[in-house]
């Protein structure tokens, strides 16, 4: 009798859960607040799945290799030219995306891959800097040289992102960080063979809560993964800035992966965070400027770098044939191949 | 009578049969096939069949570097295991509570995988429970630990070591101790008596134990990953990098296919040295039948 019982409480579970919706998102790990998924998932009933990836490469190879299940990603604008390429995604319906109008033009002007957002929606911009523990380490350039300081070796690490690695050392020796010119990678790939000796590793994990506790001194990263990680008072320590060589810029977008089964849960989502006061609450998380005009009026908290700031950034862009180049010299750097 | 047993046999192990041929040889043949085709550039394997996976990792000095890393990496690792392994598994197969240290051996596995390399990470790191005792009894400047060939060793040996434990355990734990006395009294000490009695008929305990630390660790991933430095990848991190990054799947499919080599190697090394075991236990067994006979 009791079996019975515990047996129709799981079937009536079952049931229940069956009548929600569902929505299983393949994102990167720290970059939606939990908060925002909760209040989407009461707004509108749906069962949000949040399952994340550490690098563009990691969800693409997945992908790529059948993982099924998945409506929604968040590429970067190389892999979602890359994804549009290959034919991995499915059109969205602007139509039911009326909060698109409140992305900065200047934005969707940079998505020459994706110009009229058929297939791709951005979430956040930004770019990737250097974070500082200031506790460890008062004096340092603001410049990508500070990979070259011997007195810290082993207290630095470089991500392990090719492109990324590749465009801090082009940014320093003035070339585009998209060049396919091969005298300039190989002089890029020299000056990252010397930052390597001065670093503990490539990290692609770690380096937030690294810089935060003090293990490593220097990292070059995300900044929303270290202020999504840190709390106030640790915070304090940690300086992020954007070397004034410049640096790589991402967008990154939502896109409906092919065979997605809950295609109007997804446009509900995306509609959803590009609300003015969702999108404004999501940049306060992360501290990062806000590609939602009207929510940048909203913010709380001050953006650890501002828009006009990044006006010394540079889109990473997909390459084609030509990344062999990159791959073969990140070879070398990394595994001596 | 007999080929019905035969038959029965043979439906018993079919979902075992059917399982390996399912999960383990079908994704073997299909890795194989990979590793003789044309990469795509965005991931993916082309036509023609080509040998470029295979050709450019022979000429190519930097993967025999790593191939060479993981081996020794893993054998030193390996060796460790079975010198903290012995005594240890000595100890508790001779000791009267033996089903607690058995059961001690194996609460590491209630705690996942990853967490305890994080465990490792917070024990090692610059500011972790090493340096800052150290730095209590007046150390300056703290010691890079973590990110060196030996913290991977370290990690890896932690990881394996109940692995090395267990078989080597209940090879001891069948072995008859008066054969010890026995050499006693006929004159060795101590020492030898354990390093020619003991030590050869447990042989196989030993070749089990070295078998299931060597294969894993040659496959190391996450410990490489996490707690190696700049130049610590090991194998299994190259064929993932290939896979991923590099969107160069007959390349990691080439490498997995050394590693298959290696690690086949291995078995069969052990197999022979089980082989020879068994067949003297057998001439043992006949030469004290025929004396029993005599």
């Amino acid at each position: 009798m009791k079996r019975a019982a515990i047996f129709l409480f799981l079937v009536l579970l079952a049931v229940l859960s069956l009548g929600k919706g569902n929505l299983i998102l393949y994102g990167w790990s720290d970059y939606i607040p939990e908060e925002v998924i909760e209040n989407f998932s009461k707004e509108y009933d749906v069962r949000v799945t949040y399952d994340t990836y550490d690098s563009n490469e990691t969800m693409f190879a997945k992908l790529k290799a059948g993982a099924r299940g998945y409506d929604l990603a968040m590429p970067s604008a190389d892999y979602t030219s890359i994804m549009i390429k290959e034919n991995m995604l499915l059109k969205i319906d602007i139509s039911k995306i009326d909060n698109l109008v409140n992305i900065d033009p200047d934005i969707i002007a940079q998505m020459y891959y994706d110009p009229n957002n058929e297939y791709s929606i951005p979430y956040m911009v930004g770019t990737t800097g250097i974070a500082v523990n200031t506790l460890y380490l008062k004096d340092y350039p603001k410049s990508w040289e500070i990979f070259q300081i011997p007195q810290l070796r082993g207290k630095m690490t470089l991500l392990d992102d090719m492109r990324e690695v590749f465009g801090a050392a082009l940014k320093y020796l003035g070339y585009s960080v998209n060049t396919t010119d091969e005298t300039q990678l190989r002089e890029a790939k020299n000056l990252i063979l010397e930052w390597k000796k001065n670093i503990a590793k490539f990290d692609n994990e770690l380096f937030a809560k690294g810089v935060i506790s003090g293990e490593f001194w220097v990292v070059q990263g995300y900044g929303e993964n270290i202020f999504y990680e840190a709390t106030e008072e640790e915070l304090e320590n940690i300086d992020f800035f954007i070397p004034q060589e410049g640096s790589t810029m991402w967008i990154d977008s939502f896109v409906i992966l092919k065979g997605a089964r809950n295609i109007d849960n997804a446009h509900l989502f995306i509609n959803y965070i590009l609300r003015p006061e969702v999108s404004a609450k999501i940049s306060d998380y992360l501290l990062l400027p806000s590609p939602n005009v009207p929510a940048r009026e909203l913010m709380e908290e001050e953006p650890v770098y501002t828009a006009q700031e990044m006006e010394n950034t540079e889109l990473i862009k997909d390459l084609g044939r030509d990344l062999r180049l990159y791959n073969d010299l990140w070879n070398e750097i990394r595994f001596g191949l | 009578m007999k080929s019905k047993r035969d038959f029965t046999g043979f439906l018993v192990s079919m979902p075992g049969i059917l399982w390996l041929t399912v999960f383990f040889l079908i994704p073997y043949i299909i890795i194989i096939i990979y590793s003789f085709l044309t990469s795509g550039i965005y991931g993916g394997v082309e036509l023609p069949f080509t040998l470029e996976a295979y050709s450019k990792m022979l000429i190519n000095a930097g993967y025999w570097q790593i191939l060479w890393r993981t081996v020794w990496i893993s054998m030193i690792a390996t060796l460790i295991c079975v010198g903290l392994g012995l005594p240890a598994a000595y100890f508790i197969a001779t000791s009267k509570h033996r089903n607690m240290f058995l059961t001690l051996v194996i609460i590491p596995f209630w705690t996942n995988f990853l967490v305890r390399i994080f465990g490792w990470m917070v024990i090692l790191g610059r500011n972790g429970v090493i340096n800052s005792f150290l730095q209590l009894l007046g150390l300056k400047e703290p010691l890079n630990l973590m990110y060196t060939p030996g913290a991977v060793i370290l990690v890896i040996v932690y990881m394996y070591l109940p692995y090395m434990i267990l078989p080597l355990y209940s090879a001891i734990e069948k072995f008859d101790f008066r054969l010890i006395e026995a050499a006693m009294d006929l004159g060795a000490k101590r020492t030898q008596a354990i390093w020619k009695v003991l030590i050869p008929s447990i042989r196989g305990g030993i070749g089990a134990g070295v078998i299931l630390v060597f294969i894993p660790a040659l496959g190391s991933y996450a410990i490489p990953d996490l707690v190696g430095g700049a130049d610590g990848a090991m194998l299994g991190n190259l064929i993932a990098r290939q896979l991923t990054v590099a969107r160069n799947w007959p390349s990691s499919s080439a490498i997995s296919m050394i590693f298959l080599l290696i690690s086949t190697l291995g078995l069969l090394v052990y197999l022979r040295i089980n082989k020879v075991q068994s067949k003297r236990r057998v001439q043992v067994g006949e030469t004290y039948m025929k004396e029993e006979e005599d």
